[in-house]
């Protein structure tokens, strides 16, 4: 983490939390949880906010395949604390191989069409933004996906092409396998606000 | 609206920066116009490629902030701003494909 008093708490209340969280955890407190508790009032709260409707709010998708979106999201932003974590609670809600094997490679991953349509849109919305097009809207709701999973599965992306680029800016430190299936059966409880 | 609300807070009274550098940087993030240095070199790395910001370079824009939390206020806004150019693009592609006739 670059920034020593994010990784700390801002103040005493910030501090105490933080230990009592990890020690409830049975491990360090992602740095991910300790930039939420940061300057809360500035950008936390709203991000929070729309990180936990995307996530865990109404949609066709289901948590799996959104912690799953997620975490290819972090994979085309090179972002490996976000690979790890949400990989991690992605493999709570779907088999292991098809999580891996979605990102090795989605074009060729044992995924529903829409999924596969949609995450092709995604790629270009995170990696070519310049180049996202209504052809590639189109053709994920050819491939069965409809408007209101697009929109969902965009608020997905939007988010963690925000989260992604803080873990990275701010160097994140990467937890052990362990330590990430921990803060996934925290995540799949508590969420994300 | 999730979006509008936080492209609301970066611009908001809660921050200890200018608001005018919070947004300048969120627009640079987003493929905008340059801004001062130190923090055009962050922004526009957080933008492009926020895998290759550099310990430097975060320490730099500390320093010129003036604390952590400023600078916080400056990466977080340039995360946002990038986000939110892609969460636009991503909502007009998905109008346009829906609504045009044909």
């Amino acid at each position: 983490m670059r920034l020593a008093e994010v990784e700390r708490g801002e103040n005493l209340r910030g501090r105490a939390l933080i230990r009592i969280i990890s020690m409830a955890l049975g491990a360090r407190l992602p740095d991910a949880a300790r930039v939420a508790f940061y300057h809360k009032g500035f950008v936390g709260s709203t991000l929070g906010a729309w990180t936990h409707e995307a996530m865990r709010g109404p949609s066709a998708w289901s948590v799996a395949e959104r912690e799953l979106m997620a975490a290819m999201v972090a994979q085309w932003n090179s972002c490996p604390f976000c690979v790890g974590a949400h990989r991690a609670i992605a493999v709570r809600g779907m088999d292991k191989t098809i999580a891996d094997a979605c990102l090795a490679d989605y074009h060729t991953a044992p995924i529903s069409e829409p999924l596969r349509a949609t995450l092709a849109m995604l790629e270009t919305m995170t990696s070519r933004p310049d180049e996202l097009r209504a052809a590639q809207a189109r053709a994920a709701m050819a491939a069965g996906a409809t408007r209101q999973q697009l929109t969902d599965a965009a608020a997905v992306a939007a988010v963690f092409n925000i989260v992604t680029r803080y873990a990275n800016a701010l160097d994140f430190a990467i937890p052990t396998d362990a330590e990430f299936d921990k803060a996934a059966v925290m995540m799949l409880k508590r969420g994300y606000a | 609206m999730n979006a509008e609300a936080l492209r609301a807070a970066v611009a908001g009274a809660a921050g200890v920066t200018e608001a005018s550098l919070r947004t300048a940087v969120a627009a640079r993030a987003a493929g905008g116009p340059p801004v001062d240095e130190p923090y055009d070199d962050l922004a526009r790395k957080i933008g492009e490629a926020s895998y290759r910001v550099t310990d430097a370079e975060v320490e730099t824009v500390r320093q010129a902030a003036g604390s952590d939390k400023a600078a916080f206020e400056v990466v977080m806004s340039a995360c946002v701003g990038a986000g939110l150019t892609r969460w636009d693009a991503a909502t007009r592609v998905i109008e346009e494909a829906t609504d045009a006739p044909g």
